[in-house]
């Protein structure tokens, strides 16, 4: 005791800055042979504080493109926002909306130029590839990119990664059909996925908010969750 | 015009009271003193054809380039001062790799020739901003395969870039211009196109046509950018010497040689 | 060039020429105690202010906070005022460092003098101003040199009330009950269950609310003031209240907690 007071004394109060906050949340996407979806839920936290109950963190890009975005969140708007802003630069100077693969390319070339200083981001995007297929890829804070069928980032990534392998991707089941599943599969796999999430993560909850992207467009979807 | 050199022919971004440009009309001249070069846009590819002039029996014809591979699905023919579009090619290529490592997917043929004519507008007098001192004395096509499919653009000293189905530049390109337009067609085929610019080019050439005073490529979906080598050249200029052959119909005539 | 130089010490521990001793552990030589070397670029707050909250209502918007700036934990200040009118439009609150929040709100003050001298009748919004602290005040903490700031934007757009707040990251999110500091614990639940009660709020009534929040602040957070200002914005313009003041008495400890009366 008489030492901890003595270093109190000693050391001068340092207020540490830190520039990076952990926000939380949680994104989901799955892939379909002519759809996609994504999803995250609605909770903004640090720490024990829920900032708001109820902040999307999935940004709509294009027709054909959503992308999903958990961690700091002062990152995420400062990427997305420059992401809309080079989507805009290049409609204007090649005439045509960017495509998911190229922005999957570009957001990677963004994110690996702070390599130094990153967006502390868990990034996935989700759409329509040039040929109609859905598409997923997914993004650690540095910019290494990896196209996926199905993907869980953020506070509850590591949880939900394992569920999704074994119900979208098959994993360790024995004498089942393994041709893709549905959107309305695939959107109910993700609803459980998050309700899951929300029993087991304090930084998960409060609502989801998902995208279902498929040639006609992007239909949106809300539904609850845990609030406490 | 030449010959009453007046003030306005000083400064290379002064008008003239007419409204004139005088060194980037006098660019646009000079660009018709150089050798021919043709392009047609069929719905199966493009074909760009180019004359070499040997102006020596010393020369070796090969290092003579009108024709370059810009990307994989891009090629281009200039006619002018060549070394000037060395400037403009080595831009083309540096746009193309950067669009695709950026963008992961081929740069469309406009947006390159947008590209390009930023830099061929960064022409004037003051040091910082320009990249030239003069207008680029070079007209270039630009032949290619993009997600809107076959293309062809052209390019002059101006900065100027248009779509054309078929186009000629330099020297001959006036009379080659003519032809193009009446032998012209949508359904033409890109076998047919080969044949046609090998004939224009024949009739404007003021040489005999052989394989070492022209180039020819192709941009088609299969092959993407593709320069003949001698052989498939020799190959093509033997077909284009039977077209008075009556046994080869399906050859077109195109006027008197 | 030799600004880095340094005569070595004259015997072992001992002073440099031209220097003093350096007395073991309390450094007199050296400026800054940071180890890393490196220019230290970010200050920390000295004179802060506590608590603000935010309530949207039905047709508008309430800010309010006190008006003590404290010096670590002696109050300091008696009359730092940290409810500013913007416009007509707009009401911003801050919190935290006031020297931050003074300085953020000279620039402000700027800016709106160049906005009224264009004279156009446009006048800057709300979602706009919250959006350029979020840019300001993710530039200052991405060159390590934050604004040690808590900021809230309180105003009405396109006849909707807007309530949102930016913090020296640059965290910026949006709410119909917002807070900073000791509010978050005690406030925010309050208001929450209110406005649950009550979704449709009347001016009035959200007033009374907020006035039992800023209440509840001074019995139980220390370092809060007895006087507090109250930003109003509704269609009918926007204006600063108060100052008003809390008379601290512990009825309000238990407000809305049966039982514990």
């Amino acid at each position: 005791m008489a030492l901890v007071t003595k270093q109190i004394l000693d050391t001068p109060i340092q207020h540490h800055f830190s520039p990076y906050s952990d926000n939380g949340g949680t994104t989901v996407a799955v892939a379909g042979p002519d759809y996609a979806i994504i999803a995250s839920d609605t909770r903004l936290s640090a720490g024990y504080s829920i900032y708001t109950r109820e902040q999307s963190k999935l940004f709509t890009l294009s027709e054909t493109t959503v992308l999903g975005s958990s961690g700091c969140w002062c990152d995420i708007l400062s990427l997305t926002r420059i992401i809309e802003a080079r989507m805009q630069m290049y409609l204007h100077e090649h005439n045509k909306v960017m495509s998911t693969t190229s922005l999957a390319k570009m957001i990677s070339i963004m994110m690996y130029g702070k390599r130094f200083f990153p967006y502390y981001t868990s990034t996935i995007i989700a759409g329509l590839d040039p040929e109609g297929k859905g598409c997923v890829y997914s993004y650690d804070p540095i910019g290494h990119t990896e196209r996926a069928n199905f993907r869980a980032g953020g506070s509850s990534g590591a949880l939900l990664q394992a569920l999704l392998d074994n119900q979208l991707g098959f994993k360790n089941q024995e004498n089942v059909d393994k041709t893709p599943v549905s959107l309305e599969k695939a959107i109910t796999v993700v609803k459980d996925a998050f309700t899951a999430a929300a029993e087991r993560d304090i930084y998960t909850g409060d609502g989801v908010h998902l995208c279902a992207i498929t040639k006609d467009g992007i239909k949106e979807f809300n539904f609850e969750l845990r609030k406490d | 015009m030449f010959l009453t050199r007046s003030e306005y022919d000083r400064g290379v971004n002064t008008f003239s009271p007419e409204g004139r440009l005088f060194q980037v009309e006098y660019a646009i001249e000079a660009i018709k003193l150089g050798s021919t070069a043709i392009g047609i846009s069929t719905s199966e590819g493009v074909v760009l054809a180019a004359e070499k002039r040997i102006t020596s029996v010393l020369m070796e014809p090969s290092s003579i380039k009108k024709i370059v591979e810009i990307d994989k699905h891009i090629g281009c023919a200039a006619s002018g001062l060549i070394a000037d579009s060395r400037i403009l090619t080595d831009r083309a290529r540096v746009e193309c790799a950067n669009h695709w490592f950026t963008y992961d997917e081929k740069m469309d043929i406009e947006s390159v020739a947008q590209a390009v004519s930023n830099l061929a507008i960064q022409f004037g007098d003051s040091d910082e901003e320009s990249a030239m001192s003069r207008p680029f004395g070079v007209a270039m096509l630009f032949a290619g395969m993009d997600s809107k499919g076959p293309q062809l653009f052209h390019l002059d000293p101006s900065g100027t870039y248009t779509q054309f189905d078929a186009k000629a530049i330099g020297s001959g390109s006036e009379g080659a211009q003519q032809s193009l337009q009446e032998v012209y067609h949508d359904s033409m085929t890109l076998k047919e196109a080969i044949n046609h610019v090998l004939t224009i080019l024949k009739q404007v050439m003021e040489e005999k046509l052989n394989s070492t005073n022209v180039e020819l490529c192709t941009v088609s979906p299969d092959k993407m950018y593709h320069l003949y080598s001698k052989e498939e050249l020799e190959a093509e200029l033997a077909k284009v010497s039977s077209i008075h052959d009556p046994s080869r119909p399906d050859v077109a005539v195109i006027g008197e040689p | 060039m030799f600004s880095d130089y340094s005569a070595p010490p004259m015997w072992q521990n001992g002073p440099a020429l031209g220097k003093y001793y350096d007395f073991p552990n309390v450094s007199t030589n050296k400026i800054s105690h940071n180890s890393t070397n490196g220019k230290q670029r970010y200050h920390t707050p000295l004179t802060t202010g506590t608590s603000v909250i935010g309530l949207v209502f039905n047709g508008g918007v309430i800010l309010a906070a006190d008006t003590a700036g404290y010096y670590g934990s002696m109050m300091r200040f008696n009359d730092c005022p940290r409810i500013f009118q913007v416009n007509k439009y707009t009401i911003l609150g801050a919190g935290n460092d006031y020297a931050d929040i003074q300085y953020l709100n000279d620039i402000i003050k700027q800016k709106i003098l160049d906005d009224d001298l264009h004279n156009d009748g446009i006048a800057l919004k709300p979602k706009s101003l919250h959006s350029w602290l979020t840019r300001v005040l993710y530039n200052r903490r991405s060159q390590f040199d934050p604004l040690w700031i808590n900021a809230f934007v309180a105003g009405m757009q396109n006849g909707e009330p807007f309530l949102g707040t930016v913090d020296k990251l640059g965290t910026a999110y949006e709410d119909k009950i917002l807070s900073f500091g000791f509010g978050t614990h005690i406030s925010v639940p309050y208001l929450r269950q209110e406005r649950e009660k009550n979704p449709n709020m009347t001016k009035e009534e959200a007033i009374a609310c907020i006035k039992t929040c800023m209440d509840m602040l001074y019995v139980r957070d220390a370092r809060s003031g007895a006087k507090y200002n109250i930003g109003v914005i509704s269609n009918e313009g926007s204006e600063v209240q108060g100052p008003f003041e809390s008379v601290g008495h512990w009825n309000i400890a238990t407000h809305g907690t049966p039982g514990q009366e």
